[in-house]
């Protein structure tokens, strides 16, 4: 299997506001990301798994270049995240619910300005534009500025600008988060397609459903850090998603305590 | 009167568990006043000082004993006939002149008012749109003055003639003076609104919203990102600026009045030129000074606070133009105040292309050193996602 994707002993720390350090002991830095290592290959779906503050959301946005990590390095086809972001980011696509649509524009111009700015010649983002906006159904609404636009929509319609240069990495944090059963359905019977599609795709949430619906390979993260790596079935060891994840949670917990 | 309190207390929380807010709110306002009345008095200081440290040149044409003493010691007295001297005097070179009647003593001893004859004359003749003509005037005026009221009113100073200007500036040298002192303080807050009015919504609203990451996180690079605003928003607010600049030339005539002669051709084209070269290097400065206080900003409201020091001293460099009549060059190296000081010089028609040259370079190089620690904060995570 090919390996599109090397994490290397990546580690992230955030310097905490005078209130952020009463929260955490008294201690100045916050380590967000600790030496955490993982590969995903070409063509699979790749779960990041953990609860609220485990380290998932600041993994991604070190993939995705809109951080630099403290140590440690990312290769996406090759290329380093931090030594060769603009040339990484010309590759991925990246959605997260922190990436935001000015309102006052129409999904339309928001669209050619995206396209633009990746540099996708005119002809191929008209015709890829007319596909993607048929396919969830923002044809009907490519005029209408995104403020007027439903929670579904506006999710439909970052998820289309996300990928608007035909990307073979992609990146969802959270994917389905706020969303109502039919968009989210929507949203992931497409990254299914993508797959399909030969994509490869890093998913980040703490949905289980979603993971045992979507992923071939799951990388459990608590604290920041690893703490269980392994296909489904590895990390489900015959039991539901949900207890094995409370099992490497209490292992996870209990050795660090040890 | 409990839950009352319980509001009082919890907006007092609000208020003061926010650092950046009762800076701006409280400690900010006292700290600026007291910036601006020290530099405004100081300022004004130095002015008095140079005045009382100036002798104003001065003609006297059959300069009578009486007065011998003190004009020498007020004027520098200059030869010359009064002819030659008003000449002088309209191109700058002298401050007064000062024409008494031959025999002035003995002509005023000997007046009687009940004689119905008009009382010996004292002519002054002065430049009001020259500030040392016109302080030398009021100077040797007040001096007669007092002489005339102890002596009873035997004389007349300038006495109203159909036939005789005393004061050698027209109408629109006047309304020129009046308004290189106005116009630069008044055109420097109009630009600064009309940058006001776009660069915190596009910079510190993005933040806010959420929608930058969106941008950096395109192959785009950051600095085309922070260039392409910071030109975006200059040639906006400079559309402001210049309709703001329209409305004010043309309104102009009407404020002084249509008397004065001050027409929209007051200025060549080529001041007009020059004016929209300052315009447009102080847009870029403003915008720039304006984005990079949004770029740190995490909402449009802090930026807004934020903001208020670098109006406060915009307004500061319009007030001062009005005081400084030096022609320092090292003065049109300061930013923003070199831009008061040359709208001042174009109005007042004495404006040198070294002085603009200076001007426009000094902000142009100001605004790319601006800009570059511009796109340096786009670089930064710790500025542009985690604040």
């Amino acid at each position: 299997m090919e390996e599109i994707l090397q994490v290397e002993n990546l580690t992230k720390t955030f310097r905490l506001s005078r209130k952020q350090r009463k929260l955490e002991g008294g201690a100045a830095v916050k380590t967000a990301v600790d030496n955490l290592s993982f590969t995903a290959y070409k063509g699979e779906i790749f779960g990041l798994l953990g609860p609220n503050g485990a380290g998932k959301t600041t993994t991604l946005r070190i993939l995705a270049t809109l951080i630099k990590p403290d140590a440690g390095d990312a290769f996406i086809e090759g290329k380093s995240v931090v030594r060769d972001e603009y040339a990484v980011r010309s590759r991925i696509g990246f959605l997260t619910s922190e990436l935001k649509l000015e309102d006052f524009f129409t999904p339309d111009y928001l669209f050619d300005f995206f396209c633009e700015l990746y540099s996708v010649p005119t002809e191929t983002a008209a015709k890829r534009k007319a596909e993607m906006f048929a396919r969830f159904g923002i044809d009907k609404f490519a005029q209408v500025k995104v403020a007027n636009l439903s929670t579904g929509m506006r999710q439909k319609v970052s998820l289309v600008i996300s990928l608007v240069n035909d990307p073979d990495f992609i990146i969802f944090d959270e994917p389905t988060n706020g969303l109502d059963v039919l968009t989210a359905k929507t949203v992931t019977d497409f990254i299914s397609e993508l797959k399909a599609r030969g994509k490869t795709i890093i998913l980040s949430t703490h949905i289980f459903s979603l993971i045992e619906k979507l992923c071939d390979r799951v990388g459990v993260i608590i604290d920041g850090k690893l703490a269980a790596l392994g296909t489904l079935e590895e990390i489900k060891s015959g039991k539901s998603l949900e207890d094995s994840f409370f099992g490497i949670y209490a292992a996870f917990k209990g050795g660090e305590e040890q | 009167m409990k839950t009352v309190l319980t509001i009082i207390k919890k907006e007092f929380t609000r208020f003061f568990k926010d650092t950046r807010l009762w800076l701006t709110a409280i400690v900010l306002p006292g700290l600026l006043i007291f910036a601006l009345y020290s530099a405004m008095g100081s300022i004004i200081q130095s002015v008095q000082e140079r005045e009382q440290n100036y002798t104003p040149t001065a003609v006297v044409v059959n300069l009578p004993d009486s007065f011998a003493p003190v004009f020498s010691q007020m004027f520098e007295l200059k030869e010359g006939d009064a002819e030659d001297g008003k000449q002088s005097v309209k191109e700058g070179e002298l401050d007064i002149v000062m024409v008494f009647p031959r025999d002035f003593d003995a002509l005023i001893s000997s007046y009687s008012p009940a004689s119905g004859q008009p009382a010996p004359n004292v002519e002054i003749y002065y430049n009001s749109s020259e500030e040392k003509s016109l302080t030398a005037f009021g100077s040797a005026q007040s001096i007669l003055t007092a002489f005339e009221d102890a002596a009873a009113n035997m004389f007349d100073i300038n006495r109203p003639s159909e036939d005789v200007a005393y004061d050698f500036a027209s109408a629109q040298d006047t309304s020129r003076m009046i308004l290189s002192m106005i116009v630069p303080m008044v055109l420097l807050m109009l630009l600064f609104s009309g940058c006001m009015a776009v660069a915190p919504e596009s910079i510190a609203g993005e933040k806010e919203r959420g929608t930058i990451a969106t941008l950096l996180v395109t192959p785009v690079k950051r600095g085309y990102v922070a260039v392409g605003k910071i030109a975006a928003l200059s040639v906006i607010a400079l559309l402001s600026g210049l309709s703001s600049c329209l409305g004010m030339v043309f309104s102009l005539p009407k404020l002084v009045g249509e008397a004065s002669g001050l027409t929209i051709s007051i200025l060549t084209a080529g001041d007009y030129a020059a004016l929209f070269g300052v315009v447009l290097s102080t847009v870029l400065v403003l915008v720039a000074i304006i984005a990079i206080i949004s770029a740190y900003s995490k909402s449009v409201k802090e930026a807004g606070g934020l903001v208020v020091p670098v109006m406060l001293l915009t307004m500061l460099c319009g007030v001062f133009s009005m005081f400084v009549t030096s022609k320092n060059i090292g003065l049109f190296f300061i930013p923003l105040f070199n831009s008061a000081l040359l709208i001042s010089a174009i109005i007042s028609g004495a404006v040198s292309w070294a002085y603009f040259l200076v001007t426009v370079c000094v902000n142009l190089a100001f605004a790319a050193i601006l800009v570059f620690v511009l796109t340096k904060m786009f670089g930064s995570e710790r500025i542009m996602f985690n604040r």
